[in-house]
């Protein structure tokens, strides 16, 4: 009755061979380590390692947050020009408040990471109620958005960067360590932790599983999509304040143009790591890879002195390839 | 036929003399499987020139992916095919259609947004360097048309054509050209009387022109009107080719179901008790249902039979809270249940199982466990405080999919991978996760094996002695036939009949029908 | 009230009631774009400037015809990422095979032109080339392949340029076609009248029109009726990037220098934005090159009056955003409520 009742051999063969291509990006990942190491020793070295994971911990921030809305069969377009307008205004309430009315540093630190969640949680509500109740093609509504979010940033900053973060903040976020582990990784690892709980353990996490496969079969089963759709929109919003921030930490600034290419970045981190843009499919194991074979590709080259256009070119074939390996992956199900 | 054939461009062949016997399609050995599932195994097959040759076998019987091999769809895994004498490989629905093989598909093979005109000539453009000829189009369609007798205006687009229309439309699209071999699959599904009548005109000219017609139908009446050889099939394998005279119906349905009938559909004791579901006066916003009365009565099967596109299935959607309704009124136990959604209607103790299973039933890259418990994620057996209980969820679901003898019984297996028959239970699962008093079953035996579609009829059985109200919507007449307590028959959106006890037969259901349609006529 | 007259039979059609019909078949665009052109000339009279139409015109141009072929590949139910890079890729390799040539043989000049312009087209059919045959033959999701060549060509871009304008270009196809007027407009007008002509013959009157909408519309369909669908895949795309290719070159010659940062996102999300607000399906299988046309004139008025109304550039990003976004959901509206009809 099932394929495997009928033809064991058949669903064994089908399983190793899907094995080996879950199996096809961490191997390559290891294999261009060690390929960069052999024109560069210093790749392999604790330090750069250590950098890496840093680095990356950036980028897995935001294709977590790229994910939540991936597995519900859309993307956010507006993300970076959210990361850009969170660090702007969170920026100029810490520099206003520390500066002028002699309030404690701590209060403005507060303030200010209050503003950045609520100018981030704003743009969620618009993508998530132009989706979900309005039926606007997520493209589109993040289309608008990604105007919207980008005009926010030059308006409030003037299209100049915001100077004078207060250093306790770049230490909170940045610079400081915790059981000598760097602040970045600590956030990024509690990031995860929250949203791998969110998804495996929870009745939202559940329903944008079941809502990203197919949404018709989650309205028939009564589960109010509109509601987690919106939801969705409003993490991902939210996941993406928190590395607006600790980018601004890190900087020291806030920046209109923080958010540059990181939109298409972290989409192609979460599709790299495993997450389908079909919907319904990904976790946060597939960002952690996704995002860190990208920056292991990217700081190789840069340690081996790649030209830093020619990484684009490269990055660009690395994209086509991972998704077509993702096609392979799902179309055998 | 020939007017049709000598109005497009293609010239005909000169047809074989008709003392010629070889056959038109002979195919032997063909083998075709999906994942999950055998769809074709091993099955011979011919066709001769001027033969209505029906396809009987149950919805998954293999029929369909037998013609779309023919048609070119998809080739077979294994298997000889000729066609016309000559050995026919890595075939393309492009090929068959040069060839002279033309398909009637049920899912119609028209682009919505497009006119008549633009989609019987898709793929066959008359084109002057790639330039249109769009007169010389408009007006060849109006002779298709006209010559088949249809109502059609070539210029309307097809999303905005009804059902019917939509079924002529796809007829006249597949007489366009040169036809040696007809596919007609349940092309009277969605026809009136007089449009089936027609069509069956047209047929016998095709045959006095030595076209070969495959002709997959159900009904028993169509059958012996026009059958010249039936093949069963059953479960992807070759039962029979018989020759039609001479055959009863009995036997048909054996080869079919490859059991006595009685031993297909369980003794069901109906009890009626108090009245579950009460629905009156109901008006959809679409129209598709009009004024229609109807209730359901727990410890019985009520069902609801009809033409596809008459409404039915569209009536216990509305009551599920999917589609939306204008006017009427619905009563759940006596109480009023106004502007009913699926999640109300789910703590009411109501569920619905939807006909297509793949587009509004199953997450399909989801494990079973994930598919059975998403009806039920507010029940505290399945989540507190919004956390789900996943040892409690594992245990739940493991215990009825046990019940319902799925196998394997592993309930972390994605349900891409399971057969029909499988995915159906783990749908019949989700009833069972909750208190479930009212079940409403849209088609529930399309796509699945004789075997499953049995335990399907052991489990209404047992919901219903055990005091549950089930309305059973189906298209399968010898389904609602057979299991039905009471017997609604639905005819373009309006309740036409109700049948009870010895009045539900075959001959009854047809009758109301033409009752409707005599008074459409006369009106 | 009169009640005769609500009586009168057959009632003849009233203002209002024709409006809305006119309204339901063409759409809200043309009736914003008059009402946007009227409030411009009573609030700002420099919108009708010589000068400024110019303007406008030359921008609806560039704009018109890169959404022309972004429209093609949503037809076909795809997107195309990579248009602003293919207008950035050919406008540095354009301009850099002209200064070469120019070197190599200062008196050909025709040559050189034909030469630069042909090397431009290629970036075109390149780019297009392989999303095409990603999208029909590896069947990878449109919006990742354009994404891979977007920054493929982005990169070949700057790498050939190093960032830094490439000058050099014959002063004749700069003077006399990119900057030029003939009969009183820019040259650019005629060649974006000329392409949507084009695009609209095809569209209504070829084979190729209808395979583009059978292929979106219903791509199982197409295919069972014989329609080459992975061959038009591919040709779609290829013919959006040599659009995109085209609107490289105008610009370029417009500018009098190749640059690796034109066109740009900017460009590309601004197509998007044309076709899909003047009523191209997301979904594939609907869509008309004179309603984007429109879009992009719509596009580019509005952007201007932004412009001469003096509303902060920053702002007007904020408006943009808005306005497409809405001109989506009201159309989403209006189809939910026509099925329901």
């Amino acid at each position: 009755m099932t394929d495997a009742a009928r033809n064991p051999a058949e669903a064994t063969t089908f399983l190793t061979r899907a094995t080996l291509i879950q199996a096809l990006l961490p191997i390559a990942l290891v294999l261009m380590v060690l390929g960069f190491t052999i024109f560069e020793p210093r790749v392999i070295s604790a330090d750069n390692l250590l950098n890496i994971t840093i680095q990356a911990s950036y980028l897995v921030i935001f294709a977590t947050a790229q994910m939540v809305v991936i597995l519900t069969r859309g993307f956010d377009l507006s993300l970076g020009n959210t990361v850009s307008a969170v660090s702007v205004t969170s920026a100029l309430v810490m520099t206003g408040m520390a500066g002028a009315n002699g309030e404690s540093v701590a209060t403005a630190i507060f303030l200010g990471v209050l503003m950045g969640a609520g100018v981030g949680l704003a743009i969620g509500l618009f993508n998530g109620f132009a989706v979900a109740w309005l039926r606007v093609n997520p493209f589109v509504a993040t289309l608008g958005s990604f105007n919207i979010a980008l005009g926010i940033a030059t308006m409030a900053s003037d299209g100049r960067p915001v100077f004078n973060v207060p250093d306790e903040f770049s230490r909170l976020v940045y610079s400081g360590t915790v059981l000598g582990i760097q602040m970045p990784i600590i956030l990024a690892a509690a990031v995860l932790v929250v949203i791998y709980f969110l998804l495996n353990y929870t009745v939202f996490g559940r329903s944008l599983y079941i809502l990203g496969a197919n949404p018709r079969a989650a309205t028939v089963a009564g589960l109010p999509s509109r509601r987690y759709l919106m939801m969705a929109y409003m993490l991902c919003s939210l996941i993406a304040v928190v590395g607006a921030l600790m980018l601004t930490g890190r900087t020291g600034s806030g920046e209109p143009n923080l958010g540059g290419n990181l939109t298409l970045e972290s989409i192609a981190a979460a599709v790299i790591g495993g997450v389908s843009l079909r919907g319904g499919l990904g976790g946060v194991q597939s960002c952690i890879l996704g995002a860190l074979f990208i920056t292991a590709l990217s700081n190789g080259m840069n340690l081996t002195r790649v030209d830093g256009y020619v990484q684009m070119i490269v990055l660009g074939c690395v994209i086509i390839l991972a998704i077509f390996l993702d096609r392979l992956r799902t179309s055998r199900m | 036929m020939n007017e049709v054939a000598n109005a497009t461009k293609t010239a005909r062949p000169p047809a074989a003399p008709s003392g010629d016997q070889s056959p038109l399609l002979e195919m032997q050995g063909i083998s075709k499987g999906f994942p999950g599932v055998q769809a074709l195994d091993a099955v011979d097959f011919d066709l001769r020139r001027g033969e209505v040759h029906v396809l009987f076998g149950e919805n998954g019987a293999g029929k369909s992916t037998l013609i779309n091999v023919i048609a070119g769809t998809f080739p077979p895994d294994a298997g000889a095919f000729r066609f016309e004498g000559r050995e026919v490989r890595g075939l393309t629905p492009h090929q068959a259609r040069v060839m002279g093989i033309s398909p009637v598909f049920q899912e119609f093979s028209l682009v919505p947004d497009m006119t008549i005109e633009e989609n019987l000539f898709l793929g066959r453009e008359i084109t002057t360097g790639g330039v249109l000829n769009s007169r010389s189009m408009m007006r060849r369609a109006r002779e298709v048309i006209d010559e088949l007798g249809f109502h059609l205006d070539p210029k309307k687009k097809v999303r905005e054509l009804s059902r019917a229309h939509q079924q002529m439309t796809e007829i006249a699209k597949a007489l366009m050209g040169n036809v040696r071999l007809l596919i007609l699959d349940e092309p009277t599904a969605s026809l009136t009387e007089a449009e089936t009548v027609r069509l069956f005109g047209l047929i016998d000219r095709l045959k006095h022109e030595n076209v070969g017609i495959i002709y997959v139908s159900h009904r028993m009446r169509e059958i012996k009107q026009l059958a010249d050889r039936i093949t069963v099939l059953r479960d992807g394998r070759l039962i029979e080719t018989l020759d039609a005279d001479g055959v009863s119906e009995n036997e048909l349905v054996e080869l079919m179901t490859g059991r006595k009938i009685d031993v297909l559909f369980p003794a069901i004791e109906h009890k009626p008790g108090e009245t579950l579901l009460n629905v009156v006066d109901l008006t959809l916003a679409d129209r598709s249902v009009e004024g229609v009365d109807f209730h359901a009565r727990a410890g019985e099967i009520t069902g609801v039979a009809g033409l596809v596109g008459c409404g039915k299935s569209e009536l216990i959607r509305a009551i599920y809270g999917l589609d939306d309704i204008e006017a009427g009124r619905i009563e759940i136990d006596g109480a009023s249940y106004a502007h009913p959604t699926p999640a109300r209607s789910l703590k009411r103790g109501i569920c619905y199982f939807p006909s297509d299973r793949v587009v509004e039933g199953l997450a399909l890259n989801r494990p079973i466990r994930e598919n059975a418990s998403m009806a039920a994620l507010d029940l505290a057996q399945f989540a507190r405080l919004r956390v789900l209980q996943r040892a409690s969820e594992r245990r739940a679901i493991q215990e009825i999919v046990d019940k319902l003898r799925l196998r394997p019984p592993n309930i972390e297996r994605i349900v891409a991978n399971l057969s029909g028959g499988n995915r159906q239970k783990v749908m019949l699962a989700r009833g069972l996760t909750r208190e479930t008093t009212l079940f409403l079953f849209d088609e529930p035996t399309v796509g699945i094996d004789v075997g499953a579609k049995i335990e399907v009829y052991e489990l209404m059985k047992q919901l219903v002695e055990a005091g549950a109200a089930i309305v059973l919507v189906s298209s399968e007449l010898p389904e609602v036939l057979n299991l039905s307590n009471r017997l609604y028959v639905m005819h373009r959106g309006r309740m036409v009949a109700e049948l009870t006890g010895d009045d539900i037969n075959e001959q009854a259901v047809l009758s109301s029908f033409f009752q409707d349609e005599r008074e459409v006529e006369s009106a | 009230m009169n009640v005769r007259i609500l009586q009168a039979q057959p009632h003849p059609e009233t203002g209002l009631e024709r409006a809305s019909r006119v309204a339901a078949t063409v759409g809200l665009l043309p009736i914003l774009l008059v009402l946007m052109v009227l409030f411009m000339a009573v609030v700002e009279q420099k919108f009708f400037g010589m000068n400024n139409l110019f303007n406008v015109l030359r921008s609806t141009s560039f704009l018109a015809i890169i959404a022309a072929g972004q429209m093609l590949v949503l037809i076909v139910g795809g997107f195309d990422l990579s248009v602003g890079a293919v207008i950035a890729l050919t406008s540095t390799v354009m301009a850099k095979a002209m200064a070469l040539l120019s070197a190599a043989m200062p008196d050909q000049t025709a040559a050189v032109i034909i030469l630069g312009v042909l090397a431009g087209l290629g970036c075109g059919v390149f780019i297009g080339l392989i999303n095409g045959l990603c999208v029909a033959f590896l069947r990878i999701s449109p919006f990742m392949v354009t994404l891979g060549t977007l920054s493929i060509a982005t990169g070949i871009g700057l790498l050939l340029t190093n960032g830094i304008p490439v000058y050099g270009m014959p002063d004749v196809f700069v003077k006399e076609f990119g900057r030029a007027l003939w009969f009183g407009l820019p040259a650019t007008v005629y060649v974006a009248v000329a392409l949507i002509a084009i695009v609209w013959f095809i569209q209504q009157r070829t084979r190729l029109g209808r395979y583009i909408y059978a292929i979106g519309g219903n791509l199982q369909a197409a295919t069972v009726s014989g329609v080459p669908a992975t061959g038009y895949l591919v040709l779609t795309y290829v013919m959006c990037s040599v659009l995109a290719s085209i609107t490289g070159i105008l610009m370029t010659a417009r500018l009098g220098s190749g640059q690796a940062t034109m066109g740009g996102n900017v460009m590309m999300l601004q197509s998007i934005a044309a076709a899909v607000i003047a009523g191209v399906s997301l979904r594939g299988g609907i869509g008309r090159v004179e309603l984007v046309a429109l879009g992009a004139l719509f596009l580019s008025i509005l952007t201007n009056a932004m412009n001469l109304l003096r509303i902060d550039s920053k702002m007007q990003l904020v408006v943009l955003g808005i306005i497409v976004v809405a001109a989506v959901a009201l159309d989403e509206l209006g189809k939910r409520r026509r099925v329901r009809d």
